[in-house]
C-alpha cells in the first residue's frame, strides 16, 4: 500500500491517542465532551465520532468502567473513570511513550551530525523497541 | 413551506424538517454500516445519539424544529464519517434530490379490472381498453375478433383474462382502473356517475314500458 502522509499522521495520533484520553481521565471520572475539550487544549484534535468507539474499546477490556449521571440539561450523561487494569495499562504506555521520546530525539539529533556513526542509531532503536 | 418528521434520538424526541431528515438518516447509516464490524455497535451508537440529542437541544436554544442548520452544527462537532474513517457521505443538494426522486408516490398506476359498466360479454375488452388508456373499447375488441379469426387463440385467452382478472366492483376499484387516485372526491364523482346511470337506466325502462303499453293498447285496436 502507498506511504500517504495522511495516513502516515494518523497512525501517529491514533497511537498516542489511548495515552492521551486515559491521562486526561487520570484518577478522576470525566465526561466525553470534557475529555473533547481537554484534548483540544492539548491541541490534540479529534472528532467525537473519534471518541466514542475508543471509550467504548476500552471499557470493553475492563481498562475504563462507567457511570450514569443525571443532567439537569438534557439526557443522563456516562462518565468514565479508571479502572485499576487501567491504571497499569497507563503505567505501560507511559513507559513506551518515554522510551519512543527519547529515541526518536536521539534520531533526529543524530541527523544533524555527519559523522555520527550508524551503530549508535541501531542500538538505540534495539534497546527501546 | 415544509414537511416535519418526529424521530428520537437515544429515545429523546424531536421535530424536524424533511431535507434535514433524510440527511441524518444517511449520516447515521453510514455511520452504523462503519461499526457494524464491532461488537458494541449498538453501544457506540446509542452514545452516539444520545450525545447528538444533548447537542441539538444546546443548539435549537428554544427553537422547535431541526433544520439543516443545526444538522451542520451537530455534525461539526460530532465529525463527518469520513473524519473518523467511514466512508464519506454524498453531498447535501444532490444527496435531497435523489431522495426526492425516491420519494415520490407513484398513485397514478393504474390495476386491471374487468369493466362491469360497459361489457358485452364480460368487460374484458373495456377492462383492458380503461388499463391502456384507450377511450373506445371496440379496437380492443376488434383486435380479440382478429385474434380469434386470426390465430384462434383468441377465446382462451379472453377466457383466460375472465377468469384470472377482477372485476371493478367498488368505486376505489374502478378508479384504479382507469388510473384516477382513490381520493374522497374522486369516490363521491364515481358514485354520482353510477346514480345518473342508474337514472339514465330507470328513465330507459319507463320509456320502454310506456312504449310496450302504447304498443300494446294500440294493438287492441
Amino acid at each position: 500500500m502507498e506511504v500517504k502522509i495522511e495516513n502516515s499522521k494518523a497512525q501517529m495520533r491514533k497511537g498516542v491517542l489511548e495515552l492521551c484520553v486515559l491521562s486526561i481521565i487520570g484518577n478522576e471520572e470525566a465526561y466525553p465532551s470534557d475529555i473533547i475539550n481537554k484534548l483540544k487544549s492539548s491541541k490534540l484534535i479529534v472528532v467525537e465520532g473519534t471518541l466514542y468507539p475508543l471509550l467504548n474499546r476500552l471499557k470493553d477490556s475492563a481498562l475504563l468502567e462507567y457511570q450514569w449521571k443525571e443532567s439537569k440539561v438534557g439526557p443522563p450523561r456516562k462518565y468514565y473513570k479508571m479502572t485499576s487494569m487501567g491504571q497499569d495499562f497507563l503505567e505501560g504506555l507511559r513507559e513506551t511513550w518515554n522510551e519512543l521520546n527519547t529515541a526518536v530525539s536521539a534520531a533526529q539529533s543524530l541527523e544533524s551530525v555527519a559523522t555520527g556513526t550508524n551503530l549508535d542509531v541501531i542500538d538505540v532503536i534495539k534497546v527501546n523497541v | 413551506m415544509n414537511k416535519t418528521f418526529n424521530i428520537n434520538l437515544g429515545g429523546y424526541p424531536f421535530s424536524i424538517d424533511e431535507d434535514a431528515y433524510n440527511y441524518i438518516q444517511e449520516y447515521l447509516h453510514t455511520i452504523r454500516n462503519h461499526f457494524s464490524t464491532s461488537e458494541s455497535c449498538d453501544e457506540i451508537l446509542l452514545d452516539i445519539e444520545v450525545r447528538m440529542a444533548e447537542l441539538f437541544q444546546e443548539h435549537l436554544k428554544g427553537r422547535m424544529i431541526i433544520s439543516m442548520k443545526e444538522i451542520d452544527e451537530v455534525i461539526a462537532v460530532m465529525g463527518k464519517p469520513e473524519d473518523f474513517g467511514a466512508e464519506a457521505m454524498g453531498e447535501h443538494k444532490s444527496y435531497y434530490s435523489k431522495r426526492q426522486r425516491k420519494a415520490i408516490p407513484i398513485n397514478t398506476g393504474k390495476r386491471l379490472f374487468r369493466d362491469p359498466d360497459d361489457k358485452k360479454l364480460a368487460g374484458v375488452c373495456s377492462g383492458i381498453s380503461a388499463y391502456l388508456g384507450i377511450h373506445d373499447p371496440v379496437w380492443v375488441r376488434l383486435f380479440f375478433l382478429a385474434l380469434i379469426f386470426g390465430a384462434g387463440v383468441g377465446p382462451i385467452m379472453y377466457l383466460a383474462i375472465w377468469f384470472m382478472v377482477p372485476e371493478a366492483v367498488t368505486a376505489s376499484d374502478k378508479l384504479s382502473m382507469r388510473g384516477e387516485p382513490s381520493t374522497v372526491e374522486n369516490i363521491a364523482k364515481v358514485v354520482e356517475e353510477e346514480i345518473s346511470g342508474l337514472g339514465d337506466k330507470i328513465n330507459k325502462w319507463t320509456k320502454d314500458f310506456s312504449k310496450k303499453k302504447k304498443s300494446k293498447s294500440k294493438g287492441y285496436y
